[in-house]
């Protein structure tokens, strides 16, 4: 089943074409990356995905229920804030800069929304995000804040904290750009346990390395459209576009 | 704030919250109306007709002949010290009965209804002994101070001004205006300027004790008559006190009194005016109840304890009598913030507001309170319900309207600090709220309020300063805060120091402020 189906998503930022006509399906327990050059539209692509940006126009499902369509004019059509935030409920988002809740301890940034939000019961919620801090290999910072851990800490956190909404997909948007080298092993680590896991992740990063050894599949993006869409291997090592192909030429140098 | 509890906050807002109704309910509760008030607005700084004396009374020649109408006519006397610049709002919106402080009739006839004078009064410059300025004429571009709209300014600049003194006021250097006598002689002793003209009864207790300092010219500016001034219209209290007046001087309470304030050379009271001012006549006193003022009385009057011009005060005395001010500058103080902070925060909800005319309210009333002079919106918040609704207030509103006039002021100001510190919040912070589900009152309330808190720190801080040293803006009200008292004792005393000690408790207050937000603001720090 598809867990997430974007039809003819089309984005303008005031004349300047973002997004062109994506189409973009995701099944679950798949991995996606999303590869291209800056300023191709995979952000926009990603934030429109999670209605942090509103499509001009083109289809949103999650879980094979629709949530944007188009109207008679062509125009995307939006539902109250109430079914939006229900579609919400369906999957987290990783940011580049991780957006932890700095005057909340690590503890109360993964706990706070499932209690307060979800009307969870306490025991379980802290439980289970005993386990969850354990995975990310932090169990000895439940009650650090945020600026007293390193940049690849805080993403960990931020990893715990969207997993414990319990989301049906799980989104990152550069996860790693933020980051240093070297500690962008901590964060592969954790991701390829969540694929292990079958957890579905689109993962929208320019690190060509890190998305052939997470990912199933990879989208290639340019100038706003989805130019090449296969198995890691075939996009990375076989691009047929000539734009993949000058792209990961240039970071092959 | 993180060891509070749930509970001990509630219980403290509790206690805080009956504080304050206490406060607003014993300001509010009636007073005993058994008597008719007579209410006497002065200014507390002019002695010796009305000032505070050593120990924080309000005294004075004027002062005690208003305490002997009132024995006589079963009144009770209300002394209410005003700020001398709002007397005719006073007066008008009857917060008080009449204006009697050595108030000069010359000029002003057809402003008031007058009672008959009492005093002559004349217009005489001090200047420092050793000047050199002999005559009128040698004040040639000299410096000349007087204070604001006083009988000595209109003397020389005002319409019914003689040619001479016309002539005068064109050859100085300067005419200064300055608010109180005491600043004034305080200038001419350091020699910053050359001459002071004031009222002659208030010379010859500013001088008393500095004759080695200051000296009269011989020559006056002008003769001028002392009388009480009454609401335009209301003759029926003005003949009320005119007849006691008149009862007094026949059997010689009123110069009894004089003679207690060293003013028996000047007083001009007498059985000899038969009309008013106004053209009404006097009305005539029954002596057969009164028995005269003899011969014998006169003579015994030697025995007349006469008033010493306001004792030395120690600074400990002059701290003792300003820690009532001191009570009511924390009051102001504590109740501003109180009300200033929580309404900044609706203000700045609403000035954020997706709805554009919503947002205009709040920008256009923050460029009101914040580009106008808080003064003039303590005055605003204070006579419209007079002006504008016609409608009396109760004294207590005096300090409700030194308090409602602070707290749309500074909340103002809070909101837009406020609104900075809620725009330094990364827009990421939101982003994350909204994907996790919290709604936005859910955002607003754990995410964005509490980060907003911690950032507004130091610029909050700053304003609480500066609203300690404000409060003492409320004089232009003529409430009697700290600093109001300390000009008041300052000119019964014709010396700096009490100003000297509200700097020092000022500075205290300041210092106590900053250390404590500094404590909270450390406090806050447990994350960047």
């Amino acid at each position: 089943m598809n867990i997430l189906e974007m039809k003819h998503i089309k984005k303008s930022f005031s004349d300047k074409a973002v997004l062109q006509d994506i189409d973009l399906c995701v099944s679950t327990g798949e991995v996606v990356s999303i590869l291209g050059p800056s300023g191709s539209g995979k952000s926009t692509l990603l934030r429109c995905a999670t209605f942090l940006e509103r499509a001009d126009s083109g289809e949103i499902s999650y879980l094979g229920e629709n949530v944007v369509r188009n109207d008679s004019s062509g125009n995307a059509l939006y539902p109250k804030r109430k079914d939006l935030q229900k579609a919400q409920s369906n999957f987290g988002l990783v940011f580049q800069d991780f957006n932890l809740f700095p005057h909340y301890t690590v503890m109360k940034n993964i706990t706070h929304a499932p209690i307060a939000i979800q009307k969870r019961a306490k025991e379980e919620v802290f439980q289970e995000a005993r386990q969850l801090l354990a995975k990310v290999g932090l169990t000895d910072k439940e009650d650090a804040y945020p600026c007293e851990l390193s940049g690849g800490q805080q993403q960990r956190v931020a990893i715990a904290r969207a997993l414990a909404l319990q989301p049906k997909i799980l989104y990152f948007d550069e996860p790693t750009s933020a980051l240093d080298p070297e500690i962008t092993a901590e964060i592969l680590r954790v991701l390829k346990q969540l694929a292990a896991e079958k957890m579905t992740m689109v993962i929208v990063t320019h690190e060509i390395d890190f998305a052939r050894m997470v990912s199933d599949r990879v989208v290639f993006m340019d100038n706003g459209y989805v130019v090449e869409d296969g198995e890691p291997e075939d996009v990375i090592d076989n691009p047929k576009n000539e734009r993949t192909k000058a792209f990961l030429k240039k970071l092959h140098v | 704030m993180r060891t509070l509890t749930k509970h001990t906050k509630g219980a403290l807002l509790c206690v805080l919250l009956c504080a304050i109704g206490g406060v607003l309910f014993t300001g509010m509760s009636p007073q005993a109306k058994e008597q008719t008030q007579f209410i006497v607005g002065f200014d507390a700084e002019f002695p010796p007709y009305g000032y505070m004396d050593e120990s924080g009374e309000y005294v004075g020649f004027d002062l005690s002949l208003a305490e002997e109408v009132c024995r006589r006519n079963d009144w009770t006397l209300v002394k209410r010290p005003i700020a001398w610049d709002s007397k005719d709002s006073e007066l008008k919106s009857g917060s008080i009965s009449c204006l009697w402080n050595g108030f000069t009739m010359n000029g002003r006839e057809k402003d008031y209804t007058w009672s008959t004078p009492y005093v002559d009064n004349s217009q005489v410059v001090v200047i420092r002994k050793d000047s050199g300025i002999k005559k009128l004429s040698d004040l040639k571009n000299k410096i000349l101070v007087v204070q604001s709209d006083s009988s000595a300014l209109s003397a020389l600049t005002g319409e019914d001004a003689t040619e001479d003194n016309k002539k005068l006021a064109d050859s100085l250097k300067e005419l200064q205006q300055v608010g109180d006598y005491n600043s004034a002689l305080m200038n001419l002793e350091s020699g910053m300027v050359d001459a002071v003209a004031m009222d002659y009864g208030v010379a010859a207790y500013q001088l008393e004790g500095k004759e080695d300092t200051f000296i009269l010219l011989d020559e006056r500016l002008s003769t001028e008559k002392y009388g009480i001034g009454f609401k335009l219209g209301n003759t029926k209290l003005r003949d009320q006190v005119q007849t006691s007046l008149l009862e007094m001087l026949y059997d010689g309470t009123f110069e009894r009194i004089a003679k207690e304030w060293k003013l028996d050379s000047s007083t001009c009271l007498s059985f000899d005016d038969k009309t008013y001012a106004d053209g009404k006549p006097v009305p005539a006193i029954d002596t057969d109840s009164l028995s005269k003022a003899t011969e014998k009385q006169d003579a015994s009057s030697d025995a007349v304890k006469v008033k010493k011009k306001a004792q030395k005060m120690s600074i400990r005395e002059i701290t003792r009598q300003l820690s009532s001010g001191m009570l009511a500058t924390l009051a102001i103080f504590f109740l501003t913030l109180l009300f200033s902070m929580p309404l900044g925060l609706l203000l700045t909800a609403i000035r954020m507001s997706r709805f554009k005319p919503l947002q205009w309210i709040a920008k256009i009333y923050i460029s009101i309170m914040r580009g106008t002079p808080l003064m003039l919106q303590l005055l605003v918040v204070f006579f419209a319900p007079y002006y504008v609704l016609d409608v009396k207030t109760p004294y207590s509103y005096r300090f409700m309207a030194v308090i409602i006039g602070f707290s749309l002021n500074y909340a103002a100001y809070f909101a837009e600090i406020y609104r900075s510190g809620f725009q330094g919040i990364p827009i990421g912070q939101r982003e994350a709220a909204a994907i996790m589900g919290y709604s936005r009152l859910q955002t607003f309330f754990h995410i964005l309020f509490p980060q907003m808190v911690q950032r507004v720190m130091p610029p909050v801080t700053n304003e609480i300063i500066t609203l300690v040293k404000d409060t003492s803006l409320a004089f232009a009200l003529s409430y009697a805060e700290m600093f109001t008292m300390a000009k008041q004792i300052a000119a019964a005393q014709t010396s700096l120091t009490a100003l000297f000690v509200a700097g020092v408790f000022y500075y205290l207050f300041n210092f106590i402020v900053a250390y404590g937000m500094e404590m909270i603001e450390k406090r806050l720090d447990y994350y960047r």
